[in-house]
């Protein structure tokens, strides 16, 4: 058994019945980063000693009858924007090269607390927006189904590190599409949870309306699990919700019988090409994975009827805009006095924030009202959503457009909009590469789009694929070291 | 894919300035060129409302 493959659901069972210790699971993810990092670039900063002592305290309190539940004794991983106590956070600029908070984010400490080691600090694009930028202090990371091609991003390092088998699973964050988006490319699943859901404290903003911090995960109960951990009312948090949590593992089952599903059509099959242009049209190997997945999911029990919103760009500008006029408004200083300690992509994104009057701004936010109301609508006559992700494969990491997070179509920033809970879940492949949808749902209920997306998982193979590289190494030498 | 930029040099330089940003020729150029992302954006968010219409973010389930 090679105990960098098992899920965090497995992984945690085998800790519990002492066939795989703590120490053994960590040692396992080390050797594999000192093996493939070096290629794929997911950490930024690798914590070795810390996370092989925090095994053995793990391993300690397990013994002694102490087990705080599935997370403990569990590698994980935090993309480099969350703050971590003595422990460098670069937020991937080169204006926090050398930043050590002395606080750690909301998030990480429910995690630790829970039980989980953590293994490292992963690659991000700078500030969460800018890259794949390969003139910052970090390379960019690579895609571990393909290292020419891109892994999506902000959250990239988090989704190649869970993808490549170099963590157990991983936080990312999500202003525009950033967990979603690598969690596609990728071939993994990721969870933006509901606004309010999770706390953001000590995660460095983006855009303080849009930004959601969620996990990246290789299967829908692996999510759960973590769920279970990060979601909670944080008073300390301006946006977060004091919300009831659920029991999100118990929640998961086989059959969707009778479920509800509003599939959201219009926005890839016309709205992309209306708004962006022909380039923009869904792959036709998409288009099927997509209506296969339709079909895998009425075979499931649920009953799907198709959506009628706003087009799509009213969704996605007023997204941009927002976020344009909230990371300008938190930069803006740096912008006009320290413009130097910016990457390219960073200062070329957020720059154009400056061109936005207050008004524009406003007049966004009223926009976003209607169409959260709308969607809302919408979601009261079904029970879940389903919608595209990325229409099609990753594009190589060297032919990705530098406007692109503007000039192209994305499916993913309606929901950062909306604050809809919104699950990405594979659904097939192209040329090697990985396929997703989305799966979203009514305010706070995380526990119904995990419902769908583990139904879907358990009647499809995809999420058990994992990409060549993580299986390309010899057997490691911790794999048959009992606990 | 490089675009004919929508804004003169003559009257994107008044934006930069009066944004108080210092820019190198290059940036200045790049910034003009993705100037039309931000027209398009303004031109999708501007439209004529109630002047009821609030912005918010806040998400309130409709009642049934």
């Amino acid at each position: 058994m090679n105990p960098t493959l098992l899920t965090v659901a497995e992984a945690s069972r085998a800790v519990a019945d002492r066939s795989l210790s703590p120490a053994a699971l960590t040692e396992a993810y080390l050797d594999r980063i000192d093996a493939l990092d070096g290629e794929l670039h997911s950490y930024v900063t690798v914590l070795r000693e810390a996370a092989l002592d925090a095994a053995g305290a793990a391993a300690r309190e397990i013994a002694a009858g102490r087990s705080r539940g599935a997370l403990h004794g569990i590698p994980i991983g935090l993309k480099d924007i969350y703050k971590t106590r003595g422990i460098r956070t670069t937020a991937g600029s080169p204006r926090y090269q050398d930043y050590v908070p002395d606080e750690d984010a909301e998030t990480w400490a429910r995690l630790r607390d829970a039980g989980a080691i953590l293994l490292g600090k992963h690659e991000t694009h700078e500030f969460a927006i800018g890259g794949p930028d390969f003139g910052l202090p970090f390379p960019p990371a690579r895609n571990p189904w393909n290292t020419a091609y891109y892994p999506a991003g902000s959250s990239s390092g988090s989704a190649v590190a869970v993808a490549a088998g170099l963590c157990a699973a991983a936080m990312g964050s999500d202003t525009g599409g950033s967990i979603r988006g690598p969690a596609a490319y990728n071939g993994i699943v990721g969870l933006k949870p509901t606004y309010g859901r999770v706390s953001r404290r000590g995660v460095f903003p983006l855009s303080y309306t849009l930004d959601h911090c969620g996990p990246l995960t290789r299967t829908v109960e692996d999510c759960a699990i973590l769920m279970q951990a990060l979601a909670a009312y944080d008073p300390q948090d301006p946006a977060s919700a004091d919300v009831p949590v659920p029991d999100y593992r118990a929640a998961l089952s086989r059959r969707l019988d009778g479920l509800r599903i509003g599939v959201v059509r219009h926005f890839h099959e016309r709205d992309a090409v209306a708004a962006f242009g022909p380039d923009n049209a869904p792959g036709a190997p998409y288009l099927a994975a997509f209506d296969t997945a339709c079909r895998t999911l009425e075979r499931l029990g649920a009953r799907l009827a198709d959506l009628q919103l706003s087009p799509l760009i009213d969704y996605l500008d007023a997204n941009r805009l927002i976020m344009l006029a909230e990371a300008y408004a938190l930069h803006e200083a740096d912008f006009r006095e320290r413009p130097h300690l910016f990457g390219h992509h960073m200062f070329a994104r957020v720059a154009l924030g400056a061109f936005l009057s207050a008004a524009d701004y406003v007049e966004a936010m009223r926009q976003r009202r209607e169409l959260a109301l709308e969607f809302a609508r919408a979601l009261a006559e079904v029970d879940v959503a389903i919608a595209a992700n990325a229409t099609g494969p990753a594009p190589r990491i060297d032919q990705v457009p530098f406007w692109g997070v503007y000039e192209r179509a994305s499916y993913t920033g309606p929901y950062n909009l909306t604050g809809s809970p919104a699950l990405s879940v594979p659904i097939g492949f192209e040329s090697g590469l990985p396929l997703a949808f989305q799966i979203v749902g009514k305010p706070f209920d995380e526990a119904g789009v995990m419902r769908v997306g583990h139904a879907f998982e358990q009647a499809t193979e995809f999420h058990r694929q994992r990409p060549p590289i993580a299986a390309s190494l010899p057997q490691l030498r911790q794999q048959a070291r009992p606990a | 894919m490089v675009s004919e930029p929508s804004i003169s040099p003559e009257r994107f330089a008044v934006l930069v300035e009066r944004a108080g940003l210092k820019l190198t020729p290059e940036q200045f150029e790049e910034l003009r060129e993705g100037y039309r992302f931000v027209e398009r954006m303004i031109r999708t968010v501007r439209r004529p409302r109630d002047r009821a219409a609030e912005p918010a973010h806040i998400f309130v389930q409709p009642r049934p």
